[in-house]
Protein backbone atom coordinates (compact mmCIF):
# COMPACT_ATOMS: atom_id res chain seq x y z
CA UNK A 1 0.00 0.00 0.00
CA UNK A 2 1.44 3.25 -0.44
CA UNK A 3 1.62 6.02 1.83
CA UNK A 4 -1.66 7.79 0.22
CA UNK A 5 -3.57 5.20 -0.20
CA UNK A 6 -2.98 4.25 3.30
CA UNK A 7 -3.16 8.01 4.68
CA UNK A 8 -6.61 7.73 2.75
CA UNK A 9 -7.87 4.83 4.30
CA UNK A 10 -7.29 6.09 7.33
CA UNK A 11 -8.86 9.13 6.92
CA UNK A 12 -12.08 7.06 5.93
CA UNK A 13 -11.96 4.93 8.98
CA UNK A 14 -11.67 7.95 11.05
CA UNK A 15 -14.52 9.91 9.29
CA UNK A 16 -16.22 7.09 9.70
CA UNK A 17 -15.99 5.98 13.44
CA UNK A 18 -15.24 8.90 14.98
CA UNK A 19 -16.21 11.71 12.75
CA UNK A 20 -16.07 14.00 9.77
CA UNK A 21 -14.19 15.32 7.74
CA UNK A 22 -11.49 12.97 9.40
CA UNK A 23 -9.07 14.86 7.65
CA UNK A 24 -5.62 13.93 8.47
CA UNK A 25 -2.67 16.01 9.21
CA UNK A 26 0.72 14.75 10.56
CA UNK A 27 0.43 11.04 10.14
CA UNK A 28 4.20 9.47 11.77
CA UNK A 29 5.47 6.31 12.07
CA UNK A 30 6.61 6.17 16.00
CA UNK A 31 7.48 2.57 16.25
CA UNK A 32 7.60 -0.98 14.99
CA UNK A 33 7.42 -4.03 16.85
CA UNK A 34 7.45 -7.35 15.63
CA UNK A 35 3.86 -7.34 17.01
CA UNK A 36 2.18 -3.77 16.10
CA UNK A 37 3.17 -0.38 14.49
CA UNK A 38 2.40 2.73 16.23
CA UNK A 39 1.50 5.68 14.73
CA UNK A 40 0.86 9.70 15.52
CA UNK A 41 -1.83 11.93 13.76
CA UNK A 42 -4.11 15.10 14.05
CA UNK A 43 -7.34 14.67 12.48
CA UNK A 44 -10.20 17.44 11.84
CA UNK A 45 -13.08 16.00 13.54
CA UNK A 46 -16.41 18.11 13.76
CA UNK A 47 -15.10 21.73 13.37
CA UNK A 48 -11.91 20.46 15.57
CA UNK A 49 -8.33 19.40 14.97
CA UNK A 50 -7.43 16.65 17.47
CA UNK A 51 -4.57 13.76 18.67
CA UNK A 52 -5.07 10.59 18.19
CA UNK A 53 -2.55 7.42 18.36
CA UNK A 54 -3.41 4.51 15.55
CA UNK A 55 -1.93 1.19 16.59
CA UNK A 56 -2.16 -1.82 14.41
CA UNK A 57 -1.11 -5.19 14.64
CA UNK A 58 1.56 -6.78 12.33
CA UNK A 59 0.55 -9.74 10.15
CA UNK A 60 2.45 -12.19 11.65
CA UNK A 61 0.97 -11.44 15.54
CA UNK A 62 -1.10 -13.96 16.44
CA UNK A 63 -0.11 -15.87 13.64
CA UNK A 64 -1.74 -19.28 13.73
CA UNK A 65 0.99 -20.83 12.31
CA UNK A 66 3.37 -19.39 15.07
CA UNK A 67 3.92 -22.52 17.17
CA UNK A 68 3.91 -20.61 20.47
CA UNK A 69 0.84 -19.17 19.71
CA UNK A 70 -1.64 -19.58 22.54
CA UNK A 71 0.79 -20.46 25.00
CA UNK A 72 1.21 -17.30 26.79
CA UNK A 73 -1.42 -14.02 26.82
CA UNK A 74 -1.48 -12.12 23.68
CA UNK A 75 -4.25 -9.80 23.26
CA UNK A 76 -5.52 -9.30 19.24
CA UNK A 77 -6.11 -5.46 18.87
CA UNK A 78 -9.89 -5.50 19.17
CA UNK A 79 -9.60 -7.50 22.71
CA UNK A 80 -7.04 -4.95 23.89
CA UNK A 81 -9.28 -1.93 22.81
CA UNK A 82 -12.03 -3.59 24.46
CA UNK A 83 -9.79 -4.37 27.81
CA UNK A 84 -8.75 -0.40 27.75
CA UNK A 85 -12.30 0.38 27.28
CA UNK A 86 -12.96 -1.69 30.54
CA UNK A 87 -9.83 -0.11 32.21
CA UNK A 88 -11.02 3.55 31.91
CA UNK A 89 -14.41 2.70 32.60
CA UNK A 90 -12.96 1.55 35.83
CA UNK A 91 -11.15 4.64 36.92
CA UNK A 92 -7.94 3.65 34.87
CA UNK A 93 -5.84 6.12 33.07
CA UNK A 94 -5.83 4.24 30.10
CA UNK A 95 -5.90 5.51 26.62
CA UNK A 96 -9.48 6.09 25.34
CA UNK A 97 -10.27 4.34 22.09
CA UNK A 98 -12.28 6.16 20.09
CA UNK A 99 -11.98 3.70 16.67
CA UNK A 100 -11.67 -0.16 16.69
CA UNK A 101 -10.81 -0.60 12.68
CA UNK A 102 -13.41 -3.05 11.41
CA UNK A 103 -12.32 -5.57 8.34
CA UNK A 104 -13.62 -3.75 5.71
CA UNK A 105 -11.60 -0.72 6.77
CA UNK A 106 -8.78 -2.48 4.81
CA UNK A 107 -6.35 -1.60 7.84
CA UNK A 108 -6.10 -5.05 9.30
CA UNK A 109 -6.80 -5.04 12.83
CA UNK A 110 -6.09 -1.92 14.74
CA UNK A 111 -7.60 0.49 16.74
CA UNK A 112 -7.28 4.21 17.74
CA UNK A 113 -6.86 5.96 21.05
CA UNK A 114 -7.02 9.99 22.12
CA UNK A 115 -3.37 11.19 22.28
CA UNK A 116 -1.71 12.14 25.32
CA UNK A 117 1.21 14.53 25.96
CA UNK A 118 3.85 13.52 28.57
CA UNK A 119 7.39 11.28 28.33
CA UNK A 120 7.69 7.88 28.28
CA UNK A 121 11.75 7.28 28.23
CA UNK A 122 11.69 5.89 32.29
CA UNK A 123 15.84 7.40 31.72
CA UNK A 124 14.46 10.90 31.41
CA UNK A 125 11.83 10.31 33.96
CA UNK A 126 14.36 9.51 36.54
CA UNK A 127 17.14 12.02 35.52
CA UNK A 128 15.39 15.32 34.63
CA UNK A 129 14.86 18.04 37.41
CA UNK A 130 11.48 18.86 36.04
CA UNK A 131 10.46 15.23 36.96
CA UNK A 132 11.62 15.73 40.53
CA UNK A 133 7.51 15.80 41.69
CA UNK A 134 6.57 13.41 39.46
CA UNK A 135 9.08 10.98 41.26
CA UNK A 136 8.15 11.40 44.58
CA UNK A 137 4.37 10.70 43.87
CA UNK A 138 4.43 7.44 41.29
CA UNK A 139 5.08 5.14 43.51
CA UNK A 140 2.23 5.56 45.54
CA UNK A 141 0.27 6.66 42.08
CA UNK A 142 1.19 2.94 40.86
CA UNK A 143 -0.40 1.34 43.85
CA UNK A 144 -3.72 3.36 43.25
CA UNK A 145 -3.87 2.52 39.48
CA UNK A 146 -3.32 -1.32 40.16
CA UNK A 147 -5.77 -1.35 42.38
CA UNK A 148 -8.37 0.38 40.27
CA UNK A 149 -6.91 -2.67 37.31
CA UNK A 150 -7.42 -5.39 39.60
CA UNK A 151 -10.93 -4.02 40.09
CA UNK A 152 -11.94 -4.50 36.44
CA UNK A 153 -14.39 -6.78 36.55
CA UNK A 154 -13.40 -9.98 35.04
CA UNK A 155 -16.95 -10.87 33.39
CA UNK A 156 -16.14 -7.80 31.19
CA UNK A 157 -13.44 -9.32 29.76
CA UNK A 158 -14.35 -12.84 29.51
CA UNK A 159 -11.36 -13.00 26.24
CA UNK A 160 -8.73 -12.81 28.81
CA UNK A 161 -6.37 -15.40 29.26
CA UNK A 162 -6.99 -17.14 33.11
CA UNK A 163 -3.36 -18.22 34.32
CA UNK A 164 -2.76 -19.52 37.98
CA UNK A 165 0.80 -18.81 39.18
CA UNK A 166 2.01 -22.62 38.48
CA UNK A 167 0.01 -22.31 34.77
CA UNK A 168 2.04 -19.42 33.98
CA UNK A 169 5.45 -21.23 34.83
CA UNK A 170 4.37 -24.03 32.88
CA UNK A 171 3.87 -21.78 30.25
CA UNK A 172 7.09 -20.13 30.32
CA UNK A 173 8.62 -23.90 30.50
CA UNK A 174 7.09 -24.63 27.41
CA UNK A 175 8.57 -21.83 25.76
CA UNK A 176 11.96 -22.94 26.18
CA UNK A 177 11.42 -26.35 26.18
CA UNK A 178 10.26 -24.89 21.97
CA UNK A 179 13.40 -23.15 21.54
CA UNK A 180 15.11 -25.96 23.63
CA UNK A 181 16.79 -23.48 26.17
CA UNK A 182 19.13 -25.85 28.37
CA UNK A 183 20.80 -23.33 30.81
CA UNK A 184 21.36 -24.07 34.25
CA UNK A 185 20.68 -20.90 35.44
CA UNK A 186 17.43 -20.87 33.85
CA UNK A 187 16.97 -24.11 35.00
CA UNK A 188 17.23 -23.35 38.81
CA UNK A 189 14.80 -20.31 37.97
CA UNK A 190 11.95 -21.97 37.24
CA UNK A 191 12.63 -25.06 39.44
CA UNK A 192 12.86 -22.45 42.13
CA UNK A 193 9.41 -20.54 40.85
CA UNK A 194 8.02 -24.34 40.77
CA UNK A 195 8.60 -24.74 44.36
CA UNK A 196 7.75 -21.35 45.46
CA UNK A 197 4.57 -20.54 43.23
CA UNK A 198 1.59 -18.58 45.65
CA UNK A 199 -1.66 -21.11 45.65
CA UNK A 200 -5.14 -19.80 46.32
CA UNK A 201 -4.47 -16.45 45.27
CA UNK A 202 -6.84 -14.01 44.43
CA UNK A 203 -8.02 -13.62 40.75
CA UNK A 204 -8.43 -10.30 38.97
CA UNK A 205 -8.00 -8.52 35.65
CA UNK A 206 -3.54 -8.34 35.34
CA UNK A 207 -2.08 -6.03 33.26
CA UNK A 208 0.92 -7.81 32.43
CA UNK A 209 3.20 -5.71 31.93
CA UNK A 210 2.70 -2.74 34.34
CA UNK A 211 6.17 -0.89 34.30
CA UNK A 212 8.54 2.14 33.67
CA UNK A 213 8.72 2.72 30.38
CA UNK A 214 4.85 1.86 29.67
CA UNK A 215 3.99 5.30 31.36
CA UNK A 216 3.03 8.27 29.90
CA UNK A 217 4.35 10.68 32.70
CA UNK A 218 4.20 14.77 33.24
CA UNK A 219 5.23 16.72 35.97
CA UNK A 220 2.47 16.26 38.32
CA UNK A 221 2.89 12.07 37.56
CA UNK A 222 1.85 9.32 35.67
CA UNK A 223 -0.83 10.63 32.88
CA UNK A 224 -1.35 7.39 30.89
CA UNK A 225 -0.51 3.42 31.11
CA UNK A 226 0.03 1.91 27.90
CA UNK A 227 1.02 -1.58 26.59
CA UNK A 228 -2.64 -3.58 27.70
CA UNK A 229 -1.52 -6.18 24.68
CA UNK A 230 -0.62 -9.29 27.14
CA UNK A 231 -3.76 -8.55 29.29
CA UNK A 232 -4.62 -11.85 31.32
CA UNK A 233 -6.10 -12.45 34.69
CA UNK A 234 -4.61 -14.05 37.67
CA UNK A 235 -2.87 -13.09 40.60
CA UNK A 236 -3.31 -9.51 41.23
CA UNK A 237 0.08 -9.32 42.90
CA UNK A 238 2.05 -10.35 39.66
CA UNK A 239 1.79 -6.28 39.02
CA UNK A 240 3.10 -5.30 41.80
CA UNK A 241 5.98 -7.62 41.36
CA UNK A 242 6.85 -6.66 37.86
CA UNK A 243 6.70 -2.87 38.48
CA UNK A 244 9.97 -3.46 41.28
CA UNK A 245 11.75 -6.35 38.72
CA UNK A 246 15.49 -4.53 38.68
CA UNK A 247 15.67 -4.34 34.46
CA UNK A 248 12.48 -1.72 34.84
CA UNK A 249 14.10 0.14 37.31
CA UNK A 250 16.36 1.66 34.26
CA UNK A 251 19.79 2.54 36.33
CA UNK A 252 17.41 4.16 39.04
CA UNK A 253 18.34 3.00 42.97
CA UNK A 254 14.89 2.27 44.35
CA UNK A 255 13.10 -0.57 43.89
CA UNK A 256 9.53 0.87 41.97
CA UNK A 257 10.54 1.62 38.67
CA UNK A 258 13.57 3.19 39.95
CA UNK A 259 11.85 6.20 41.70
CA UNK A 260 9.69 4.53 44.77
CA UNK A 261 9.37 3.01 47.88
CA UNK A 262 8.20 -0.64 48.12
CA UNK A 263 6.39 0.87 51.42
CA UNK A 264 4.84 3.77 49.10
CA UNK A 265 3.53 1.38 46.34
CA UNK A 266 1.65 -1.28 49.08
CA UNK A 267 0.49 1.31 51.49
CA UNK A 268 -1.59 3.29 48.70
CA UNK A 269 -2.53 -0.51 46.83
CA UNK A 270 -3.83 -1.56 50.19
CA UNK A 271 -5.82 1.76 50.87
CA UNK A 272 -7.35 1.79 47.46
CA UNK A 273 -8.24 -1.51 47.17
CA UNK A 274 -9.05 -2.74 50.90
CA UNK A 275 -6.44 -5.91 50.33
CA UNK A 276 -3.43 -6.52 52.63
CA UNK A 277 -0.21 -6.63 50.17
CA UNK A 278 2.44 -9.45 51.72
CA UNK A 279 5.69 -8.37 50.80
CA UNK A 280 6.89 -11.56 50.37
CA UNK A 281 4.22 -12.85 48.05
CA UNK A 282 5.21 -9.73 45.85
CA UNK A 283 9.13 -10.70 46.24
CA UNK A 284 7.93 -13.79 44.30
CA UNK A 285 6.67 -11.91 41.71
CA UNK A 286 9.18 -9.69 41.23
CA UNK A 287 11.97 -12.72 41.51
CA UNK A 288 9.75 -14.90 39.21
CA UNK A 289 9.49 -12.23 36.56
CA UNK A 290 13.54 -11.50 36.47
CA UNK A 291 13.52 -15.52 35.66
CA UNK A 292 10.28 -14.84 32.94
CA UNK A 293 12.33 -11.60 31.35
CA UNK A 294 15.57 -13.59 31.11
CA UNK A 295 13.62 -15.78 29.24
CA UNK A 296 12.04 -13.11 27.45
CA UNK A 297 15.83 -11.99 26.35
CA UNK A 298 16.61 -15.59 25.03
CA UNK A 299 13.22 -15.81 22.72
CA UNK A 300 14.63 -12.08 21.31
CA UNK A 301 17.61 -13.14 20.86
CA UNK A 302 17.13 -16.39 19.15
CA UNK A 303 15.05 -15.29 16.62
CA UNK A 304 17.60 -14.50 13.74
CA UNK A 305 19.01 -11.77 12.37
CA UNK A 306 16.42 -11.42 9.46
CA UNK A 307 13.77 -11.06 11.54
CA UNK A 308 14.90 -8.91 14.27
CA UNK A 309 17.42 -7.01 13.37
CA UNK A 310 20.31 -5.76 15.72
CA UNK A 311 18.73 -4.46 18.31
CA UNK A 312 17.05 -7.63 19.19
CA UNK A 313 19.82 -9.38 18.87
CA UNK A 314 21.56 -7.52 21.62
CA UNK A 315 18.84 -8.32 23.90
CA UNK A 316 19.42 -11.78 23.41
CA UNK A 317 23.17 -10.77 25.64
CA UNK A 318 21.03 -9.52 28.43
CA UNK A 319 19.97 -12.86 29.24
CA UNK A 320 21.82 -13.28 32.74
CA UNK A 321 21.07 -9.89 33.83
CA UNK A 322 17.85 -10.57 35.12
CA UNK A 323 19.06 -14.39 36.09
CA UNK A 324 22.02 -12.59 38.21
CA UNK A 325 19.15 -10.14 40.20
CA UNK A 326 17.28 -13.21 40.13
CA UNK A 327 19.69 -15.43 42.72
CA UNK A 328 20.60 -12.04 44.52
CA UNK A 329 16.72 -11.92 44.97
CA UNK A 330 16.41 -15.38 45.99
CA UNK A 331 19.62 -15.20 48.27
CA UNK A 332 18.80 -11.86 49.88
CA UNK A 333 21.52 -10.24 48.11
CA UNK A 334 19.74 -7.91 46.87
CA UNK B 1 50.72 -20.56 9.83
CA UNK B 2 51.56 -17.49 12.08
CA UNK B 3 48.74 -15.60 13.45
CA UNK B 4 47.06 -12.81 11.19
CA UNK B 5 47.84 -9.54 12.11
CA UNK B 6 46.39 -7.51 13.59
CA UNK B 7 44.79 -9.22 15.86
CA UNK B 8 40.82 -9.36 15.87
CA UNK B 9 40.46 -7.63 18.97
CA UNK B 10 42.71 -4.72 17.40
CA UNK B 11 40.11 -4.55 14.25
CA UNK B 12 37.17 -4.41 16.88
CA UNK B 13 39.35 -1.72 18.36
CA UNK B 14 39.88 0.31 15.67
CA UNK B 15 36.05 -0.37 14.53
CA UNK B 16 34.33 1.04 17.30
CA UNK B 17 36.38 4.21 17.78
CA UNK B 18 35.50 5.13 13.97
CA UNK B 19 32.03 4.46 14.86
CA UNK B 20 32.27 6.32 18.43
CA UNK B 21 34.36 8.87 17.41
CA UNK B 22 34.17 10.10 13.55
CA UNK B 23 30.18 8.01 12.27
CA UNK B 24 28.58 8.83 15.43
CA UNK B 25 28.41 12.67 15.82
CA UNK B 26 27.29 13.28 12.73
CA UNK B 27 24.06 11.01 13.39
CA UNK B 28 20.82 11.52 15.08
CA UNK B 29 17.46 9.45 16.00
CA UNK B 30 17.29 6.07 14.93
CA UNK B 31 20.79 5.80 12.88
CA UNK B 32 22.64 7.62 16.24
CA UNK B 33 20.59 4.75 18.53
CA UNK B 34 21.47 1.55 16.06
CA UNK B 35 24.84 2.90 15.86
CA UNK B 36 25.12 2.74 19.76
CA UNK B 37 24.08 -0.67 20.03
CA UNK B 38 26.34 -1.86 16.95
CA UNK B 39 29.23 -0.23 19.44
CA UNK B 40 27.89 -2.29 22.46
CA UNK B 41 27.69 -5.21 20.01
CA UNK B 42 31.23 -4.75 18.70
CA UNK B 43 32.54 -4.37 22.24
CA UNK B 44 31.40 -7.32 23.69
CA UNK B 45 32.64 -9.73 20.98
CA UNK B 46 36.16 -7.95 21.95
CA UNK B 47 35.46 -8.97 25.34
CA UNK B 48 34.43 -12.55 24.20
CA UNK B 49 37.36 -13.09 22.50
CA UNK B 50 39.38 -12.03 25.09
CA UNK B 51 37.51 -13.80 28.59
CA UNK B 52 35.97 -16.83 27.03
CA UNK B 53 38.64 -19.08 27.05
CA UNK B 54 39.63 -18.87 30.45
CA UNK B 55 36.47 -19.04 31.45
CA UNK B 56 34.97 -21.83 29.38
CA UNK B 57 38.37 -24.29 30.94
CA UNK B 58 37.02 -22.90 34.74
CA UNK B 59 33.60 -23.94 33.96
CA UNK B 60 34.10 -26.87 32.46
CA UNK B 61 36.16 -28.09 35.66
CA UNK B 62 33.72 -26.95 38.05
CA UNK B 63 30.95 -29.03 36.16
CA UNK B 64 33.27 -32.08 35.98
CA UNK B 65 33.66 -31.94 39.48
CA UNK B 66 29.97 -31.69 39.89
CA UNK B 67 29.19 -34.30 37.54
CA UNK B 68 31.66 -36.82 37.77
CA UNK B 69 32.30 -37.28 34.48
CA UNK B 70 34.55 -35.79 31.54
CA UNK B 71 33.15 -34.21 28.69
CA UNK B 72 32.76 -31.13 26.48
CA UNK B 73 31.40 -27.77 28.58
CA UNK B 74 28.41 -27.57 26.59
CA UNK B 75 27.41 -30.91 26.94
CA UNK B 76 28.28 -30.64 30.33
CA UNK B 77 26.21 -27.69 31.23
CA UNK B 78 23.18 -29.22 29.17
CA UNK B 79 23.45 -32.44 31.26
CA UNK B 80 23.51 -30.10 34.50
CA UNK B 81 19.86 -28.43 33.49
CA UNK B 82 18.37 -31.42 32.81
CA UNK B 83 19.54 -32.92 36.23
CA UNK B 84 18.06 -29.73 37.77
CA UNK B 85 15.26 -30.21 35.95
CA UNK B 86 14.60 -33.37 36.75
CA UNK B 87 15.24 -32.52 40.57
CA UNK B 88 18.08 -35.01 40.41
CA UNK B 89 20.41 -31.94 42.21
CA UNK B 90 18.67 -29.96 44.32
CA UNK B 91 18.28 -26.16 43.57
CA UNK B 92 19.82 -25.02 47.40
CA UNK B 93 22.77 -27.22 46.63
CA UNK B 94 25.92 -24.87 47.77
CA UNK B 95 27.89 -26.19 45.02
CA UNK B 96 25.01 -25.72 42.31
CA UNK B 97 24.25 -22.18 43.62
CA UNK B 98 28.21 -21.37 43.34
CA UNK B 99 28.56 -22.75 39.80
CA UNK B 100 25.82 -20.78 38.56
CA UNK B 101 26.58 -17.45 40.32
CA UNK B 102 30.19 -17.90 38.75
CA UNK B 103 28.73 -18.37 35.21
CA UNK B 104 26.37 -15.67 35.39
CA UNK B 105 29.32 -13.63 36.38
CA UNK B 106 31.60 -14.52 33.58
CA UNK B 107 29.02 -13.84 31.14
CA UNK B 108 27.76 -10.69 32.57
CA UNK B 109 32.02 -9.38 32.45
CA UNK B 110 30.99 -10.13 28.54
CA UNK B 111 27.75 -9.08 27.80
CA UNK B 112 27.61 -6.33 30.50
CA UNK B 113 29.74 -5.97 33.12
CA UNK B 114 28.54 -2.66 34.43
CA UNK B 115 25.70 -4.53 35.57
CA UNK B 116 27.01 -6.49 38.38
CA UNK B 117 27.66 -2.91 40.23
CA UNK B 118 24.53 -1.63 39.44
Amino acid sequence: MSSEDFGARVQTAVARHIGAPGTIYDLQRLTGGANKTTWSFDAEVAGTRAQFILQLASPRANDESNPLAGVSPHLIAEEDARLMIAAVKAGVPAPRVRAILQPDDGLGGGYVTERVAGETLATKILREERFAGARASMAKQCGTILAAIHRIPVAEVPFLMKLTPAQHIAAQRRIIEFYGFHSPALELGLKWAEQHAPKNTRHTVVHGDFRAGNFIVGEEGIRLVLDWEIGQSGDPMQDLGWVCVKTWRFGGKKPVGGFGTREDLFEAYEKASGHSVDPAHVRFWEAYGSVRWGIGCFSMGTRGVEEVGIERCAIGRRVEEPLWDFLNLIEGRD
Amino acid sequence: MPQSTPKAATLLEAAVKYLETELMPTLDGYHRFQTRVTVNVLNTVRRELELRGAQAAAERSRLVAMLGHDGEVESLSVELAEKIRAGTIAIDDPALRAHVRQSLADALAINNPKWMTR
